[in-house]
């Protein structure tokens, strides 16, 4: 069970990699970069399910700030790029 | 044993949101694809690992983890699409209220 669930994930973090170094637009890269983030943060959960020990679980929620705020930046930055 | 079924649920969202976003034709749709699925897929994952550990400390910061993305995936995906609005505009054809709002913003006096 902890094996197919590391595969999802893993697939769902390459798919997502993909989309990043294709583009073709910045919003497309900065949508692609925000499900790594999420990808990554996932994998950190089931690790710490995993294994049973918590030390991690910081790092997730770490993970998901600064999801947010990079993508808050970025959209700022596109937004004034354009006037 | 139910922890890791939720938790194999909310992976296999990832998994699916993450082929929305490499196969769909546009950045709105791929967005769309990676907000609701991600979403709700983070949040099963964040229970069903809180319900798999035995440390109350522990499983509370999973939970923490869980709620932070439901209230900021949702923003990011906000502002990313009003700046992609703004700057590219969108190919899908559907009803724009974001434009006809500007619309009226800029022939408003003042």
């Amino acid at each position: 069970m902890t094996i197919v669930i590391y595969g999802l994930l893993c697939a769902a973090f390459v798919l997502f990699t993909y989309r990043l170094g294709r583009g073709p637009t910045l919003s497309d890269r900065v949508v692609a970069l925000d499900g790594m983030l999420v990808a990554g943060g996932t994998l950190v959960l089931v690790d710490a399910a995993d294994t049973g020990d918590g030390s991690y679980l910081m790092v997730a929620v770490m993970l998901t700030l600064v999801g947010f705020i990079s993508t808050a930046v970025i959209a700022r930055f596109i937004e004034g790029r354009s006037e | 044993m139910i922890g890791s079924i939720v938790v194999l649920a909310g992976a296999a969202l990832t998994l699916l949101s993450a082929i929305g976003v490499v196969r769909f034709p546009e950045v709105m749709a791929r967005m769309h694809s990676l907000t609701k699925a991600s979403t709700l897929g983070y949040a099963l994952v964040s229970i069903g690992v809180a319900l798999q550990l035995s440390n109350t400390n522990d499983a509370t910061t999973a939970l923490l983890a869980g709620a932070l993305q439901i209230v900021t995936l949702p923003l990011a995906a906000n502002l990313i699409g009003r700046a992609t609005h703004l700057t590219e505009g969108t190919r899908i054809e559907a009803i724009d209220e974001l434009a006809e709002a500007r619309e009226r913003q800029r022939d408003a006096p003042g």
